[in-house]
């Protein structure tokens, strides 16, 4: 658990180390992001305080504190108006209380707003009074009280009506003139609020950008550092490392991809010097064994033949019938391994003397054809299809020594499918850069612990082999700049699948490629 | 009791901490300090500061906020040992033409409404400021100390300060009836977060009484 921790925590710091790299990245995009806004940031102050002063324009926020003001004059007048009416009204009253209704009733129809007036007489009680019930013309309304005394005692009571949206105006106009009141209050704190507020954004901003750049940039670290890893792996001798280049497209993944062509190109280059010098030294053995084991064979077959010519002569050969026979029979197994050992030296000097590669420019698709074409004894031995998958294959071949690699390859094709028939298939196609020549059989294929070392001379599974065969075509191959390698055949049997790099056929395309 | 010293403890630091003074009165502050049943209780007199004059202001028809605090400090400086604060909310009502007073403290933390019917009603409401409850009488220290009363007139008040932050987060639906609709403003809403008090620049207030002996406290 604690060790899961730990590694957690490695993790976590190793994501917090930045290099400088990515510090730079980061801080460019940073730069770039506010260097702007931190000019905007110098005039936020500025326009926000323009803004406000737009705003709240001393004028107009005077006014709008004045406004309840207004209002409180208007209602004074209402009032002035309505205890003159009262006092109208007052002045007109009839003594007769009949007379009164009617006058009462008469003065809501002259006055306007007046909702209702009463008489009180002197102790209190209702001597007279009118109401209207007609709605207000002016819409909804409050009770606005006026009251007379009367001269000869007792008091006129009237109610106007006084409009209801006064009041709601009123308190609208001083909420708002409240709240404009706050915000000039409040005018400077507003304004560094709106700078602090920039500041905050801008550092928002900055935060993020650099964390835009951080990323980025660690995307590209990351795969610098995997490919400076890889060339250290490189220079430390390891021609197996290959770098991710991602799906990318840009130029570091062009330049992973680069650096994985470089690797695999000197590692193929590596492996086709060492394999030519393994070859080369094989071949010098070949050559001293061949001239060593070849000097003694024909003194030995001469010295047999003296013996043999030398019995026919003889007199003992009458009285001697079984020296007869084994001498017969020894110079039958004497010169059947002459013979042997002659094929043996044979091979081993054609092996040795293996001529150098001479390419000429050629069609991979049509040298196939015409191999098959004059190589009766191949289709003879076997079944034979050839499979020309694409068009043209221009190459660079030496006919000859290419021949000899088709034969070996189909030879080996027909003796492991022995006792039965052969089925060889040639089949020719291309790849954007190498011209492919696949020969497969359907025999019983070749163990994959001994692909690796099929190659190698002297090498085989054969029990009357030499094990040269396949050196031989490698050799062949290699020395045309072209690579073999040994799988298996889809639905059974061995492939060998021969890829040469395709000859430039364009009007600045070079000559044949000098042998390797 | 516990309401109100929190309020006090609230207001503490406003009362205490230092702040520019506009002006300071002149004359000491008119005080009497009385016990009864071992509590203190102080009467101030702050028509020095509510002058005639600010019937205007007073009656203009917008809500008015009058905020006093009345400590009791030790002669020579230091931090308050007993401490009063309310807040008076004041709305002179244009059609009534009456003073509708809400007084805010530790008793009433709602608020308790009263009426007065002209200015002159609410100068001695305002101005007279009796028996102020100041806690403990054996809480006085031991040395001299005198009563500081700080005044404040229509200093921002925490709903006046949301009511702005609101503004400037979304101007549109604060200043329109109904306050609703209208787009939030990115910028407006981080300013509104990060708006501030500000410091009380104006209409401070600040009376100092004579010297006080604990001995000088009156027995009621």
């Amino acid at each position: 658990m604690s060790a899961r921790l730990a590694g957690a925590a490695r993790r976590a710091a190793g994501a917090l180390r930045f290099s400088r790299f990515e510090l730079k990245i980061a801080l460019a995009l940073v730069i770039a992001a506010t260097l702007p806004l931190l000019g905007a940031l110098l005039l936020a102050g500025r326009v926000a305080e323009e803004n406000l002063s737009l705003g709240l324009d001393p004028r107009v926020v005077q006014r709008l504190e004045g406004i309840p003001s207004l209002y409180g004059d208007l209602f004074q007048a209402r009032k002035q108006l309505y205890a003159e009416q009262a006092r109208a009204l007052a002045r007109g009253l009839p003594r007769n209380r009949s007379a009164a209704n009617a006058y009462l009733a008469s003065s809501l129809e002259r006055t306007p707003r007046l909702r209702r007036v009463t008489w009180f007489g002197r102790d209190g009680r209702i001597i007279a009074e009118a109401e209207t019930e007609t709605p207000n013309p002016e819409g909804e309304w409050r009770e606005a009280p006026a009251r007379v005394a009367l001269p000869r005692g007792g008091r006129l009571e009237c109610v106007f009506a006084i409009e209801a949206r006064f009041f709601a105006e009123v308190n609208e106009a001083r909420e708002l003139a409240e709240l404009v009141q706050g915000v000039d209050v409040l005018r400077s704190e507003i304004r560094r609020s709106y700078v602090r507020a920039f500041g905050v954004l801008l550092v928002a901003w900055a935060a993020g950008a650099a964390a835009v750049g951080i990323w980025l940039a660690r995307r590209t670290t990351r795969r610098l550092s995997a490919l400076l890893l890889a060339v250290r792996r490189l220079a430390a001798g390891d021609l197996n490392v290959q770098v991710d280049p991602g799906r990318g497209t840009d130029e570091v993944a062009g330049l992973a991809r680069a650096f994985n062509a470089m690797v695999r190109e000197v590692r193929e280059s590596r492996d086709r010097i060492v394999y030519l010098e393994k070859i080369s030294g094989w071949q010098e053995v070949a050559r001293r064994l061949a001239h060593e084991i070849k000097n003694p064979l024909t003194p030995m077959k001469l010295a047999f033949q003296q013996l043999e010519a030398r019995w026919k002569t003889s007199p003992a050969r009458a009285s001697d019938a079984g020296f007869e026979q084994l001498l017969g029979d020894a110079g039958e197994i004497v010169r059947e391994e002459i013979g042997t050992l002659q094929r043996l030296v044979d091979e081993f000097s054609g092996f040795a003397k293996l001529p150098e590669v001479r390419p000429e420019p050629a069609d991979l698709g049509e040298f196939a054809d015409e191999f098959l074409r004059t190589s009766p004894q191949i289709r003879e031995a076997a079944d034979v299809e050839l499979v020309r998958a694409s068009g043209a294959c221009p190459v660079a071949l030496d006919k000859a020594l290419m021949r000899r690699v088709l034969a070996n390859l189909a030879s080996n094709a027909v003796e492991a499918a022995r006792p039965g028939r052969a089925s060889v298939h040639l089949g020719v196609s291309r790849t954007r850069d190498r011209a492919v020549l696949t020969v497969s059989d359907e025999g019983p294929g070749v163990d994959r612990a001994l692909r690796a070392r099929i190659f190698d001379p002297y090498f085989t599974t054969k029990g009357s082999g030499t094990g040269l065969g396949l050196a031989i075509v490698k050799k062949i191959v290699l020395q045309h700049g072209g690579e073999i390698e040994a799988g298996e055949r889809p639905g059974g049997g061995a492939s060998f699948t021969i890829a040469l790099p395709l000859r430039a056929t364009g009007p600045d395309a070079p000559g044949a490629p000098a042998p390797r | 009791m516990t309401a109100r010293v929190a309020l006090a403890v609230a207001l503490a630091v406003g009362a205490i901490a230092p702040r520019p003074v506009r002006a300071a009165a002149p004359e000491p502050l008119p005080a009497r300090l009385a016990g009864r049943g071992g509590e203190l209780f102080a009467s101030v007199d702050l028509s020095a500061v509510f002058a005639p004059s600010l019937e205007r202001q007073l009656g203009n028809g917008l809500t008015n906020v009058v905020a006093v605090w009345v400590a009791i400090v030790p002669e020579g400086g230091g931090e308050a040992v007993a401490l009063y604060g309310r807040v008076v909310e004041i709305l002179f009502d244009v059609w009534e033409e009456t003073y509708t007073v809400v007084v805010k403290d530790a008793r009433a933390p709602g608020g308790a409404r009263t009426v007065l019917r002209d200015f002159a009603a609410l100068r001695r409401f305002l101005s007279d400021e009796r028996d102020l409850d100041m806690g403990l009488v054996s809480e006085l220290p031991s040395g001299r100390f005198v009563v500081e009363a700080r005044v404040e007139v229509n200093p921002v008040s925490k709903e006046q300060l949301q009511r702005t932050r609101e503004y400037i987060a979304n101007p549109p639906a604060t200043g329109r009836p109904g306050g609703s609709g209208g787009s939030r403003s990115f910028l407006g809403a981080v300013a509104s977060f990060l708006l501030r008090e500000p410091d009380p620049g104006t209409g401070v207030h600040r009376l100092r009484s004579r010297p006080f002996a604990r001995a000088e406290v009156a027995a009621r």
